[in-house]
């Protein structure tokens, strides 16, 4: 199956083109009386054949996705359902609680101001920590964007 | 001493081959300094430089033409004119012998092996919609197939339907399929057509933005465009094998380039093959990179290159260019629009394959709007699409013209 051909032979165009190829050079070839038709035949059929193609792979790509990511689910469905529900947790207080804190988790508490006492350390400065808030989910956090702006350097 | 001064190059030279000769030393100078695609610019240029040398008997042009080197050959269906491989091989020169990979379509492919085992299909196959956009930006090619057509009317230069097919292909933007075409339609056009085409693919930086930016208002510019999901193994080995089968079904004439593209690339996801891997990412494709640009570079002979069609070629290659860009980019405020905002129309830019250049333009740009923008992933997509897009096109090209 050669659709660009067939389309060009639906049109009866086929023929006509290798007619006008046989003549060798271009002043021959334009003056045959179907060489417009010819050349807007093969343009518009071009371009056709191209958007039809990569449309069909979308179709196909576009059906696998679905199938795989419906896959990907029932697997995680699955692995959430055979996990034992965890025993409940005793709630353990924040040990920095300034303004509005939203970090129940100490640990990373601990872990920021390792970090600002070591840099403080550094510079002879002090600082403390006056809160410790959640950015906007929808932006990037700092080590994304570094993360990203180290990757798409070499761009 | 007599017989060493007629035994010089000095004796053969015509002022055509000091033209071409200091052709070679611009483009050598855009290869250097200007740093314009240098692994191919390069290669090309010095094998201008050794075909236009005379006497030196590295290429020999009358080998490659069938009215000088003719032979008439049954098939099964026809008697047809082709050419003498055989006289080739007794008369060539290195270059000559080296140019068999290109006449016969050899070495196109390979470097498709090389960059499909290099390319990470991942973002086109997480959102699919890329494909049109990969699609769009080959209208580049058929309108300049329409304008090297129309070209004929100007009296100033003339192109048969091979040769403005072969033309057309540059606004693919893309070194290997452009040079297999040409070897296939119009050899003789070879030289001017692959430094044009490699000459703006180092230019799409500098053509690209301005046609983003006049096509595109501001908040289009700024849309950020949600994070892709992950693809998973399974589904680019699939991709590799589907692809293959659908575009070789289809149009059969685009299975060269689209299946050893996939072979490559199915090679490298597959995970089984790294040693071949790394071969067809390193050295393979270094050796034919050399014998491509060299070979490309010696079909570059006096008498085929100073003509009114190289400058005709040259400003239709940008043409194709330009057209192409815009048509990605109007495509992709069409699908902007439907898409309720979702989508900037920026990726559609990165639609004319030039891997990964255009991808990065669209990144670019997108962040001189909006510097937390990251549109480069999603660009892959369409830019990926654009290099089997403009494949599939070379085979349409091929499969009308190519008889």
């Amino acid at each position: 199956m050669n659709l660009a051909l067939s389309i060009l032979s639906d049109a009866a165009a086929s023929n006509v083109i290798d007619e006008i190829q046989k003549f060798a050079t271009a002043p021959e070839q334009v003056d045959h009386e179907a060489y417009w038709g010819s050349v807007g035949i093969i343009t518009l059929t071009g371009i056709l054949v191209v958007f039809i193609i990569l449309a069909i792979l979308i179709f196909f790509f576009w059906g696998m996705g679905v199938i795989f990511s419906a896959i990907d689910n029932s697997k995680k469905k699955k692995a959430v359902s055979e996990k034992p529900t965890p025993a409940p947790v005793e709630k353990v207080e924040p040990v920095v609680a300034e303004e509005e804190d939203i970090s129940d988790d100490d640990e990373i508490i601990a872990v920021i101001s390792a970090a600002i006492a070591a840099y403080s350390e550094q510079d002879g400065k002090s600082y403390e920590i006056r809160s410790i808030r959640r950015k906007d989910s929808r932006t990037r956090s700092a080590w994304n964007l570094a993360g990203i702006g180290d990757n798409t350097r070499p761009f | 001493m007599k017989v060493l001064v007629e035994k010089s190059g000095f004796m053969g030279l015509t002022w055509q081959n000091i033209v071409m000769i200091l052709i070679s030393f611009v483009l050598f100078y855009l290869a250097i300094v200007k740093q314009y695609e240098p692994l191919l610019m390069l290669p090309i240029a010095f094998g201008m430089l050794l075909t236009n040398l005379p006497l030196t008997g590295l290429y020999h042009a009358y080998l490659w033409n069938p009215t000088d080197n003719g032979l008439l050959v049954e098939t099964a269906t026809m008697t047809k004119m082709s050419l003498d491989y055989g006289r080739v091989l007794h008369e060539g020169g290195l270059l000559d012998l080296l140019y068999l990979g290109v006449k016969l379509g050899i070495y196109p492919p390979l470097i498709f092996l090389g960059i499909g085992s290099m390319t990470d299909f991942g973002p086109l196959i997480a959102n699919p919609k890329s494909f049109l956009l990969g699609a769009a930006a080959q209208g580049g090619i058929f309108f300049t197939f329409l304008g090297a057509c129309v070209v004929n009317l100007t009296g100033f230069a003339e192109f048969t339907l091979k040769e403005a097919g072969s033309i057309a292909i540059i606004g693919g933007a893309d070194g290997p399929t452009a040079i297999y075409l040409t070897s296939k339609l119009a050899p003789h056009l070879l030289g001017s057509i692959a430094v044009a085409a490699y000459s703006y693919m180092a230019l799409v930086p500098v053509i690209q933005p301005p046609i983003m930016k006049l096509l595109t208002t501001e908040k289009e510019r700024s849309v950020k465009m949600g994070q892709l999901r992950q693809v998973s193994k399974l589904e680019k080995v699939v991709f590799a094998v589907a692809v293959t089968v659908i575009v070789s079904l289809i149009v059969p004439d685009a299975g060269s380039l689209v299946g050893m593209l996939m072979l490559g690339n199915l090679m490298k996801e597959s995970g089984v093959c790294d040693r071949l891997v790394k071969t067809a990412q390193n050295e393979l494709m270094n050796i034919i990179t050399i014998f491509l640009g060299v070979t490309v570079g010696a079909t570059a002979v006096a008498e085929n290159f100073l003509s009114p069609e190289t400058l005709f070629i040259i400003v239709l290659g940008l043409i194709a260019f330009s057209v192409g860009t815009a048509c990605g980019v109007l495509l992709g405020k069409l699908m902007y629009v439907i898409s309720g905002g979702k989508i900037n129309p920026l990726i559609g830019s990165a639609g004319v394959s030039a891997v990964p250049m255009a991808a990065r333009v669209s990144q670019k740009v997108g962040q001189q709007t909006n510097p937390s923008n990251f549109l480069l992933m999603h660009a892959m997509g369409p830019n990926v699409a654009g290099v089997i897009g403009s494949a599939v096109a070379a085979g349409v090209l091929l499969s009308v013209l190519g008889k």
